[in-house]
């Protein structure tokens, strides 16, 4: 089934890497489209989004009739299982969210430029999903980040270009410590394969390659202290582009960072490599919603949530047990719901969907929209943890992962972090339902109605994972 | 299948009573008591009815959507089910739709938590009903400074319970526990005071039991009187519960353990409540503080491990629910004719009033513990067995405060109703029909139970005497 180093890729291989292929080629045949029309119209960005849209389902579903079986590729470089194909797909909803976002962001004839790029970007995060060895980590992280980076200033906004600079710069630095850390990991094992690492015996370099790495990692994740810059890049890129970074790039590093802890650190000093990752997941958990409740811009706002949000999910991590695993699968899908659905609230209250939105703008939704402020008060319940949601669930389960793996002071941290988060949350619930004069109010209304579909399928997924929560048990192996 | 539709009956109903124009708040208000109405004939109908059980979780623990009666949920039910028949009746104002369709949420959110068998089932509804609450309550006030210290207080103890049940899940294996003789729960001495801990929190402070109630008077004084009717009759009594059905079988030796903090904390409850309402001058916050001792009271008989007082706490459960629900709606009526609630201001209003000054009279007998109604019966049969258990020291503090239980609430009746009339004091109509039919099942309900408590005590003296033995035999 697969191939050792030096044989020829079979066609499995290549089957396993179909999904993500496919998602990479499309953008050609969009650009390709793109050129036959003379002048702009609202049936070139139809066109665009559509043949992406269609083509990330097929995506979709190939990738989950894949699920069952476990393909070693490229003799293991690549792993595409239960645990790649549900990270895979968290990436694929997203960016699907991210396209009925879009379709009326930008100017006509650059919305086939911004949907290739955005697959671009998806498939490096796919690439980075089934990522088994050190170099199709960094193949993948940079394929997601190249894109994102010209993505981000793609808005008439002045801010839309400083939040690209320091997103290149900032992410730069962070695959420079990745890269750094993976050499220093090639020098101690001499391999660059994740089950080579495994295997390997202790030494200073190897444990310092593994801290640079999960640096370069939590610099991607935005784990608290490496956060800083999220909600400067958040606030000036396209709210899409936005939406699509706090969903799909932390799938992505998520899973690398989820195979790296479980697979590719030798199982005895494991635990003490990967205890300062607690320590910031603990942070970002309070600092991220400590930091969210001073902020007035819903998306430095969700900024800050999803700081703290990533916080949770790496918290499952925590003794890296089977079951931890689950239940940050779990959460994340959960997370991508409740946030994308959060996301496409914000860009149905905006004329071109994407406008600066503060939260002013909310005051007294409930009454003027009240199905808008219903579903947003119904996301918000959800990442602030309260039934009857994902949200809800996915934590408790979290926090009986993290309590039977013996951390029950990260269980402690989280609880304390979730009940800051419910000012964070319920401020904007309570801005929602007051009595204003809606003289006061700027009301604008997206023309685009196609973020309702994101609204209503986020709100359904999200109670529906809340009541029956499927944890995907086909998660391991991880490696081989 | 009884049990599933009182609990989800009134939620749908609740967020289809949205559907109903907001200026025919009258209408949904009806519409929600006709829904609490019929939820009291189900729970008579189907007390005896089977528990409803779907699995949920097998990892990490094992968990079931699993409902059904136990012998003190049937009749916590039937007092919610009053309670809200009463608050949606008074409703009326602007916002009566919206607080109508919130009432049946929580309704429906406590019917949960009264219902559920299973322990995270218990709290995913104990978090729900934050929710409803804090809807009504951001309406309130400019700055909905209330609703804060409600949802932040709650959701702390919310959060604990949790972490509590987690811990209980993964130490235990199943969470599927509640009320079930046979459940093997052996919880080691290094969890269990965690766990314990953990419960005890949230219950302190939703009850709210000294020092975590300071979100208590603020809340009901911003509330509507509807929705504070619930709050306070039966949303307070879930702590209570929560302390009766899982940490007395689950728990007990660490309720022993605990006795004596609890034993303090509930005498200063019981003495500092009755003496902040006899100096209050909002009448909602002087019934609020009454509260504050008279759970102090139940907290105590709960922790006495006197199967005798455990039973009168039983009873007081259900009175205090009566009796501070009819007297919250009363003095929601007075507001509304008075547009305040200041006794200094008010006075006089008697001999206008002579329907009005009569509910609330009831009310404040009740309250005060006058024999022949509700309170008295609980308050006797918890002071008796609290002494009888050799606490003699907190029988005699609790009965000083019962004394003073009578100084604050004749003085909360005359502020009102007696007295020279108030020139200033706009004159309005006595108690309309509606505001009557509102009050009068409460009054019936406390003046039923304070002739015979009986069918009340019988129905538990097994269940009470078995959980009992368990907590005295661990003394």
């Amino acid at each position: 089934m697969s191939s050792g180093l030096g044989n020829f890729p079979s066609s499995a291989d290549y089957g396993a890497l179909l999904p993500a292929f496919l998602v990479a080629i499309v953008p050609l045949l969009i650009l390709f489209v793109d050129l036959f029309y003379r002048e702009s119209g609202p049936w070139r960005r139809v066109v665009a989004v559509g043949i992406a849209l269609v083509w990330l389902i097929v995506a979709g579903v190939l990738q989950g009739l894949q699920y069952p079986h476990d393909v070693i590729a490229f003799g293991g470089a690549f792993v595409q299982g239960g645990f790649s194909i549900v990270f895979s797909e968290i990436v694929i909803v997203a960016t699907i969210a991210t396209l009925l976002l879009s379709i009326g962001v930008g100017r006509d004839d650059q919305v086939a430029g911004t949907t290739a790029l955005l697959l671009w970007s998806a498939s490096g995060a796919m690439l980075m999903a089934g990522a088994a060895n050190l170099m199709i980590v960094f193949l993948g992280l940079e394929l997601l980040s190249l894109g994102l980076y010209c993505l981000c200033a793609m808005s008439k906004r002045p801010t839309a270009r400083e939040s690209a600079l320091k997103y290149l710069i900032l992410s730069s630095m962070a695959s420079g410590f990745l890269l750094y850390g993976s050499a220093l990991l090639f020098g101690a094992t001499g391999s660059v394969a994740f089950a080579a690492l495994a295997a390997a015996t202790v030494t200073p370099l190897l444990a310092l390659g593994a801290g640079l790495f999960i640096v370069g990692l939590a610099f991607k994740l935005s784990l608290v202290p490496f956060h800083a810059w999220t909600p400067d890049v958040y606030e000036g890129a396209p709210l899409p582009i936005t939406a699509f970074m706090s969903v799909a790039t932390k799938a992505g590093t998520l899973a690398v960072l989820a195979r790296f802890a479980y697979a590719a650190l030798p199982s005895e000093r494991a635990a003490a490599i990967l205890a300062p990752l607690w320590v910031l997941a603990a942070l970002s958990m309070l600092i991220g919603n400590l930091g969210a409740l001073a902020q007035t811009d819903m998306k430095r706002l969700l900024a800050y949530s999803g700081i703290a949000q990533v916080g949770y999910i790496v918290t499952a991590f925590a003794g890296t047990t089977a079951l931890g695993l689950r239940y940050a699968m779990l959460y994340l899908a959960g997370y991508t719901f409740m946030n994308l659905g959060a996301f496409a609230v914000v860009a149905l209250m905006a004329r071109d969907g994407d406008a600066v939105v503060g939260l002013p703008r909310f005051a007294g939704l409930a009454r003027r929209r009240p199905w808008l402020a219903g579903a947003m008060t119904f996301f918000l319940i959800g990442l602030a943890g309260l039934p009857p949601t994902i949200g809800f669930t996915g934590k408790i389960l979290i926090l009986a992962a993290t309590v039977g793996a013996g951390y029950a002071w990260l269980a402690g941290v989280l609880i304390a972090g979730t009940a800051i988060s419910a000012y964070v949350y319920f401020k904007i619930v309570r801005i929602m339902f007051a009595e204003v004069d809606a003289a006061h109010v700027r009301d604008e209304r997206s023309s685009n109605v196609l973020p309702w579909i994101a609204v209503g399928v986020c709100a359904a997924a999200t109670f529906v994972l809340g009541i029956f929560p499927f944890t995907p048990s086909n998660v391991l192996p991880l490696l081989k | 299948m009884i049990v599933t539709a009182l609990v989800l009956g009134p939620i749908v109903a609740g967020l289809l009573l949205y559907a109903v124009p907001r200026e025919r708040g009258k209408i949904a208000a009806g519409l929600a008591a006709l829904v609490a109405a019929l939820t009291f004939a189900l729970a008579i109908a189907g007390a005896h009815g089977a528990d409803a059980s779907l699995r949920w979780l097998s990892r990490p623990f094992a968990a079931s959507f699993h409902l059904g009666f136990g012998p003190i949920s049937f009749w916590l039910v039937l007092l919610l089910a009053l309670a809200t028949f009463g608050g949606a009746l008074a409703l009326n104002g602007a916002r009566a739709r919206n607080v109508a369709a919130q009432l049946l949420v929580l309704q429906g959110a406590m019917n949960g938590v009264f219902l559920a068998k299973d322990l995270l089932l218990f709290a995913l509804f104990w978090d729900l009903m934050l929710i409803p609450v804090f809807l009504v309550l951001i309406d309130a006030g400019p700055y909905a400074r209330a609703a804060w210290k409600y949802l932040l207080y709650n959701l702390a103890g919310g959060l604990t319970l949790l972490l509590a049940t987690a811990a209980f899940g993964v130490v235990v294996g199943t969470t599927d526990v509640i009320g079930d003789p046979n459940a093997h729960v052996a919880i080691g001495a290094a969890w269990g005071i965690w766990i314990f801990a953990g419960f005890a929190l949230a219950f302190l402070i939703k009850t709210p039991v000294f020092p975590f109630h300071t979100w208590m008077p603020d809340t009901y004084a911003d509330l509507p009187p509807a929705a504070v009717a619930i709050v306070s009759a039966v949303q307070s009594k879930a702590g209570l519960y929560g302390f009766i059905a899982i940490a007395l079988p689950f728990l007990a030796e660490q309720m022993a353990q605990a006795r004596t903090l609890m034993f303090v904390l509930g005498t200063i409850a019981l003495v500092y409540g009755a003496l902040a309402a006899l100096a209050e001058r909002d009448a909602k916050r002087v019934v609020a503080y009454s509260s504050l001792s008279h759970l102090g009271l139940i907290l105590l008989a709960i922790f006495s491990g006197s199967a005798l007082a455990l039973q009168g706490a039983l009873v007081y459960i259900l009175a205090h629910g009566l009796f501070s629900a009819a007297l919250f709606l009363a003095l929601g009526a007075v507001e509304e004719r008075e547009e305040t609630r200041d006794l200094a201001r008010l006075g006089g209003l008697g001999a206008r009033n002579p329907k009005l000054a009569g509910a609330l009279m009831l009310g404040a007998l009740a309250a005060l513990g006058l024999p022949g109604l509700a309170g008295f019966s609980g308050e006797i049969l918890i002071l008796t067995g609290i002494f009888k258990a050799g606490y003699v020291w907190p029988a005699i503090v609790a009965l000083v405060a019962i004394v003073l239980a009578s100084a604050y609430m004749l003085r909360l009746f005359q502020g009102i109703m007696n007295g020279p009339q108030l020139p200033d004091l706009p004159e309005r109509r006595d108690m309309t029909w509606l505001e009557g039919l509102a009050i009068a099942p409460l009054v019936a309900g406390f003046l039923l139970l304070g002739l015979s408590p009986g069918p009340v005590l019988t129905y538990h003296t097994i269940v009470t005497a078995a959980e009992n033995t368990r907590v005295v035999g661990s003394r």
